[in-house]
């Protein structure tokens, strides 16, 4: 079996660059490992061989998140149903289920932090990793792990006892994981519609709350129709090339001249695509469902929603938009301008005129999305580091800030002047959460100032002038309801509202877990500025693996 | 002759997107919008595959088609807890949460 009989029946364009790339990552065995359906037929048998010697190793943490997933799903099923015979209720697994959950997520992330095959394509050009895939897989299992540990207390309060959840938060993640090493439009596919539809059901997890299950079916209505626009636009990209592989389609794309006749075409399938992520995404034309959803949710799953989801399909959209689609970078240049521009203004409008503490924060969250999108709209190596650091940083914030407004009792606080005798009956709470608004605000020396410098200059080194000047502007719109919430905490104390207003709400002391998570964080935050270099340099390393 | 293929499957999906935005009256027609919008991409990625010759689009039609129905399946569950709890499934009374 030689390599010359294989180019024989390629015709799959750019074709011979991939086989190289095989070579490099496979050894010798490339012949058999192609990625060309029609020679895998041939070699069905050596094949498989293949794929278990080299494939199922590098997939291994994935798999193993899987399958510890089902393990704790049948043991879950196995100790609820049982009835004992002296007729006690079944046992309640949330706690040890949640625990075991935890240690799963751990035990993945030192797998994928400890695994030896750093860069490389697999299951037959489905599938990648890289640097950006890796680092933003340990993102995604950190901030999983933290929304479920400050779900915890919130568990044992609201007696919440049905332990699918936290099975539904592993497959979720287990499919972000997979997203970010997707490859090709059908393992995207597959993993966005896997994520939606665990979310689709966490959203409507508290079956007896009407809010609840309302969030859940209008996500259900408004992500299923994204993930329809998304499709189509994968077939109209599909039907005009002949190619589902993204390192194929960035291949073909480099001469786009000898296309000249089909580009309308890929150029609709692309704007369809790019809707469907801005959908995604939460970019304002396409928000409409998110505060709604945000604010229906359980308020832990609120937390899950606005910290993990954001990093798995941002990195999916950076590997499609600025990998495959570069050559079309100035047509879709102006679609990302426009959503994050109209993203930042919206998002500081709207969040000036809101009364409820997850609606608030959903706006904002829209808001830092525009700003992201206007790093991914640079389109430069500058562009995708400023993105990391600045996807870090947020990720970072908005866990401090979900754990402390868990750690308000969590069933009452729901508008914002509930925070009103916060700097009294907490007031180490009421600091923390101070500084992380003025960080989320932009104010210096915090680290939230930090990302958003560098996002500014990166998007002036790439001469977007007036987005940066927008972008100036609408930050300093959001501080004010930034600055507003911490008014409420300490001067609105209160002798002019009445007595049943000084009542407040009796804040009780949060757990350790939480407390732990909101030190580390806080940390983070005040103290990235004196020494912000590791996260640069992985950044850029990130940045430079993608470009080159 | 591929114009006037796709021309259909673009009817269908821009049926489908209709019937979800247009539609005042009953969540069951908007989940059927949904499948509608699935459904016309399918025919779309079988009619591209054979005028490509190529076996990859008819592959990502069955996986679309398996993904649709448990799409579907979630949809229906989600709408009977809803109908549990509010006692309607009209779309002008999912006004609970709005601002």
């Amino acid at each position: 079996m030689g390599a010359a009989t294989n180019f024989t029946i390629w015709w799959r364009p750019g074709a011979p660059c991939s086989l190289c790339v095989e070579a490099i990552t496979h050894g010798d065995n490339f012949s058999q490992h192609t990625g060309v359906r029609k020679i895998v037929i041939n070699n069905n048998k050596k094949n498989m061989k293949e794929l278990f010697i080299n494939d199922f190793k590098v997939i291994f943490p994935e798999l193993f998140l899987i399958i510890a997933t089902i393990v704790l799903l049948i043991y879950g099923v196995i100790y609820s149903t049982k009835i004992s015979e002296n007729g006690t209720k079944p046992a309640i697994l949330i706690r040890n289920t949640t625990w075991l959950g935890l240690i799963t997520i751990i035990i993945t992330g030192l797998l994928i932090i400890n695994n030896p095959i750093k860069n490389t394509i697999f299951f037959y050009n489905c599938l990648v990793i890289d640097e950006l895939s890796t680092l933003l897989k340990i993102l995604v299992l950190v901030s999983t792990a933290v929304s479920i540990i400050i779900s915890l207390e919130y568990f044992k309060q609201e007696k919440i006892n049905s332990f699918e959840i936290i099975i539904l938060i592993l497959l979720s993640c287990s499919s972000m994981l997979l997203m970010l090493s997707s490859y090709d439009f059908i393992s995207m596919y597959l993993t966005i519609e896997l994520q939606s539809l665990s979310f689709y059901v966490l959203a409507a997890s508290k079956r007896d709350s009407e809010f609840s299950t309302e969030a859940g079916l209008k996500y259900f209505i408004l992500g299923a129709f994204s993930s329809g626009i998304l499709l189509f636009g994968c077939s109209m990209v599909y039907g005009f090339t002949g190619i589902t592989n993204f390192e194929e389609l960035a291949k073909i794309f480099c001469n786009i001249e000898c296309l000249q006749s089909d580009l309308p075409v890929v150029k609709l399938g692309i704007l369809f695509l790019a809707v469907g992520f801005l959908f995604k995404l939460t970019a304002v034309p396409f928000h409409m469902w998110a505060p709604d959803v945000y604010e229906g949710a359980p308020t832990f799953i609120t937390a899950f929603f606005a910290i993990t989801p954001k990093i798995a399909i941002l990195g999916l959209f950076l590997k499609l938009f600025l990998f495959s689609f570069y050559d079309f970078l100035f047509p879709w240049q102006q679609i990302i301008l426009i959503c994050s521009v109209s993203s930042m203004i919206l998002a500081s409008l709207a969040a000036l005129s809101q009364r409820k503490i997850k609606r608030l924060l959903a706006y904002s969250s829209i808001g830092h999305m525009g700003y992201i999108l206007m790093g991914v709209s640079c389109g430069s190596l500058e562009g995708i580091q400023a993105v990391i650091i600045y996807l870090v940083v947020y990720v970072i914030m908005t866990m401090n800030v979900f754990a402390s407004v868990l750690s308000l009792r969590s069933n009452k606080a729901v508008f914002i002047t509930d925070l009103r005798l916060l700097s009294k009956t907490n007031p180490m709470l009421a600091i923390n959460l101070t500084l992380i608004l003025f960080s989320m605000a932009g104010i210096p020396p915090l680290a939230g100032f930090c990302s958003k410098f560098y996002l500014f200059f990166t998007a002036l080194g790439s001469s977007l002038y007036i987005t940066a000047l927008i972008g100036v502007l609408t930050s300093v719109i959001s501080c004010f309801y930034y600055i507003r919430l911490v008014k409420i905490m300490y001067f609105e104390n209160d002798a002019r509202v009445g007595p049943s207003a000084t009542r407040g709400l009796a804040y009780e002391p949060m757990d350790r877990e939480k407390s732990l998570i909101i030190a580390i964080t806080f940390f983070f935050v005040l103290f990235f500025f004196i020494y912000p270099y590791p996260l640069f340099l992985v950044s850029h390393k990130v940045a430079l693996s993608f470009m080159l | 002759m591929q114009v006037k293929f796709i021309s259909l499957c673009v009817i269908l999906f821009l049926l489908g997107i209709w019937g979800i935005f247009l539609n005042r009256k009953n969540i069951i027609i908007m989940l059927m919008s949904i499948e509608l919008m699935l459904l016309a991409v399918n025919l779309n990625f079988v009619i591209f595959s054979v005028y490509l010759d190529d076996m990859i689009g008819q592959l990502f039609a069955l996986l679309v088609l398996t993904v649709a129905a448990a799409e579907s399946a979630i949809g229906l569950a989600l709408l009977v807890v809803y109908y549990r709890i509010r006692g309607t499934i009209a779309v002008e009374y999912i006004n609970l949460v709005k601002g």
